[in-house]
């Protein structure tokens, strides 16, 4: 990447990119880490190629539940924003099958729900 | 097609009594009231682990926004007849959730912290071009940070604005800023937190207090625990030099500033300034008296700012949004938010972040869910080895720098542990006496010498030799570090046994004058023996007993002989009558 200037700096602001429509973020900081978050991470890009499903997984800091750690945050267009705890590998499967691909909620794992605007 | 979905959790009795798990009932009668009305196509009805409610009974949520609190079975016709025709059942809603405010989390959690595009996507780096090009001199930022009203992060609460203002008005050849990420208070870790989910803000934090005040280079001191933080701001730092925000004339403008990691060994002193120096000098971590001030004669003898990691995350923010609207948060004489690593026996130990004048009830029992196994709470800690203990009659003091203070303990950096009732505060007083002998550098004598002798008090005590005459010389001791000890360290390791000495003497008295600990804490006053009413003469306490002190067969039943006991609790805890006795 050229080096940034003052102008390209404002572009970038103005031109917030349309965040993907869907995503997945593991919390990836020492606490997510420690519970497994790293296993969680590598099955949930393996599977979601194997079964060809289409959604970007990435990393994030810790959003501060680290009593429920693995955290998995989901977005699927249509659904509401929602937060997984203590995802291991099963779960993780669940998700990518019952939630992205089936649309529906995966029980007992959810610590939060946003809605959006 | 546009599916609804309700969500069904048991938060708990009120007041927190425990409970018997109804969501799996609710769930079928939910699943069937769908059936019957047809409408098990469009609505989902899922259970949720936890959603941030608590002692509210069962919690039925239909999204996107109708919340019902203390479902009782009979409600749930009433709410699926509203799902269904649209409507929301009124008297079923009203509360409102406590919530918590992020600004230095902002972004924690919800950007790649190895990301420089995604930081500049929320914001990031816009506040360093705002300071280099529209506030553009050192006194308009520093008038920013000053209505802000920012103080330092790391404990004491010195207002930010005049530590940069002090170095600022230094005219010398050189200057430093240091970020300060050696955090150490044992069951802490927001600066770690901060650091790993986003480092970028702390980079940029930390280039804005270097324009501020005039310095060309700044470090990071970070302790080599934290392999992963170290990893993330290095790899920010990388980014920012091949991005042209770091190095000479930074975006165009005339500034320059470079930036370096500097490991710390992980010595809890070295968070204290001029031990902190010292260290990045290469010297021994050991402090030296102040004044001078590091603001004045820091690093290499030149004016240092010194800032914790969470000061600096704030910056961005209240260069962004300017001073006015940080201050508008939080109380008179503390102004923002404050990150709590809300640790020990809560149910959802995270971090939190609240609002300053938050009450430690709020943040206790209705962000961190209560006390773990609906057991009682006694008190809190906050500030490590340098707080004290807040009991829990002052739970519903709202949180900030002077009402911390008032109660005898600190806001320190954040660290926030609760404690139940069967939690010995002489056990606690001595742990942290324990962590501050081993980490007392041992250049000033009240605090070696200090803290070797209060520690020996303690043990005493706590293991059953302790004699009425100890409470006084512990708080002569106290007194004397806290008036002679050369650094924060040794003027606030007393702090612990000071404040649970305030509040818990009867306790202590107990341990001294009648031999026993209240809490069935500290193992040498304890002593076990069988109820015969209860036992059942299984004899698995007799198998399990290493030391061979519990005699008997299964015909007689046993006996514990006390003195050959080593009191180890093995007995008690597999017994599965509660036969054994504990006192």
């Amino acid at each position: 990447m050229s080096k940034i200037t003052r102008e390209s700096l404002e572009n970038i602001a103005k031109q917030k990119k349309p965040e993907d429509k869907n995503w997945i973020k593991v919390g990836m900081s020492s606490c997510g880490i420690a519970a497994g978050a790293d296993k969680v991470f590598n099955i949930l890009t393996e599977e979601a190629k194997k079964r060809n499903i289409n959604v970007a997984v990435k990393k994030c800091g810790c959003a501060g539940m680290c009593s429920v750690e693995p955290l998995v945050e989901v977005n699927v267009e249509g659904m509401p924003q929602v937060t997984y705890g203590r995802v291991n590998a099963e779960v993780a499967v669940q998700i990518l099958e019952e939630h992205i691909h089936n649309h529906r909620l995966v029980n007992d794992h959810i610590y939060d729900i946003q809605v959006k605007k | 097609m546009d599916k609804k979905i309700i969500y069904i959790r048991d938060t708990g009795g009120v007041s927190g009594t425990a409970m018997p798990d109804k969501t799996k009932d609710v769930h079928s009668l939910l699943l069937n009231g769908l059936r019957d009305r047809g409408m098990q196509d469009s609505v989902q009805a899922v259970r949720v682990a936890d959603i941030g409610a608590y002692n509210q009974g069962v919690v039925v949520k239909v999204l996107p926004d109708t919340a019902y609190y203390g479902v009782k079975d009979e409600d749930l016709g009433r709410i699926l007849d509203a799902v269904k025709q649209g409507t929301v059942v009124k008297e079923l809603t009203a509360r409102k959730e406590p919530k918590q405010l992020r600004i230095v989390l902002r972004n924690c959690g919800v950007i790649d912290p190895e990301s420089i595009e995604e930081y500049m996507a929320s914001e990031g780096y816009q506040a360093l071009k705002k300071v280099l090009f529209e506030l553009k001199t050192q006194e308009k930022v520093i008038e920013e940070m000053k209505k802000s009203g920012l103080r330092g992060r790391g404990g004491a609460g010195y207002p930010t604005w005049m530590k940069w203002n002090f170095a600022k008005q230094m005219s010398v050849d050189q200057k430093y800023v240091i970020c300060n990420g050696d955090e150490g208070d044992p069951g802490a870790y927001m600066d770690r937190s901060v650091l790993e989910g986003d480092p970028h803000s702390v980079v940029e934090g930390l280039m804005i207090a270097g324009f501020s005040v005039g310095a060309t280079i700044g470090y990071f001191y970070i302790r080599a625990e934290y392999p992963l933080a170290v990893e993330r701001i290095q790899k920010a730092i990388d980014q920012c030099y091949e991005n042209g925000l770091l190095g000479k004339n930074i975006l165009g403008s005339n500034f320059s500033f470079d930036l370096e990691i500097r490991l710390g060994a992980g010595a809890f002193v070295c968070g204290e300034e001029t031990a902190l120096i010292a260290s990045i000098e290469g010297r021994r971590g050991t402090p030296h008296p102040r004044p001078p001030y590091p603001s004045v004669k820091g690093l290499w003898d030149k004016p240092t700012v010194i800032n914790n990691v969470e000061t600096l995350a704030n910056v961005p923010y209240i260069v962004n949004r300017g001073g006015d609207a940080f201050a508008k948060v939080g109380t008179q004489t503390s102004k923002g938010t404050k990150v709590f690593a809300l640790t020990g026996k809560v149910k959802n130990s995270g971090l939190v972040e609240v609002p300053m004048g938050t009450t430690i009830r709020e943040i206790v029992f209705d962000i961190g869910g209560g006390v773990y196994n609906n057991k009682n709470i006694k008190a809190i800690q906050t500030g490590g080895p340098s707080g004290g203990v807040i009991p829990k009659d002052f739970l519903d003091t709202p949180v900030d720098y002077e009402n911390l203070q008032k109660l005898g303990s600190i806001m320190g950096s954040g660290g926030m542990i609760v404690m139940d009732e069967d939690d010995c505060m002489v056990d606690i007083a001595r742990f942290y006496q324990r962590f501050c002998f081993d980490e007392s550098c041992g250049k000033c004598s009240p605090c070696r010498i200090g803290t070797a002798q209060m520690l020996g008090f303690l043990s005493k005590i706590a293991e059953g030799r302790g004699e009425i005459g100890d409470l006084d010389n512990l708080r002569r001791i106290s007194q004397s570090m806290q008036r002679a000890a050369l650094c924060g360290l040794g003027q606030t390791a007393p702090n612990p046994v000071v404040s649970t000495l305030r509040y818990y003497e009867d306790e202590y008295k107990v341990h001294i004058l009648q031999k026993k600990c209240p809490s069935k804490k500290c193992r040498n006053l304890l002593s076990y023996k069988i109820i015969t009413e209860k036992c059942k003469k299984c004899g698995l306490c007799f198998m399990n007993c290493e030391a061979k002190a519990i005699t008997g067969n299964k015909d007689d039943g046993y006996t514990i002989d006390m003195n050959k006991c080593v009191r180890c609790g093995r007995c008690f805890e597999v017994c599965k009558f509660k036969a054994v006795g504990k006192e």
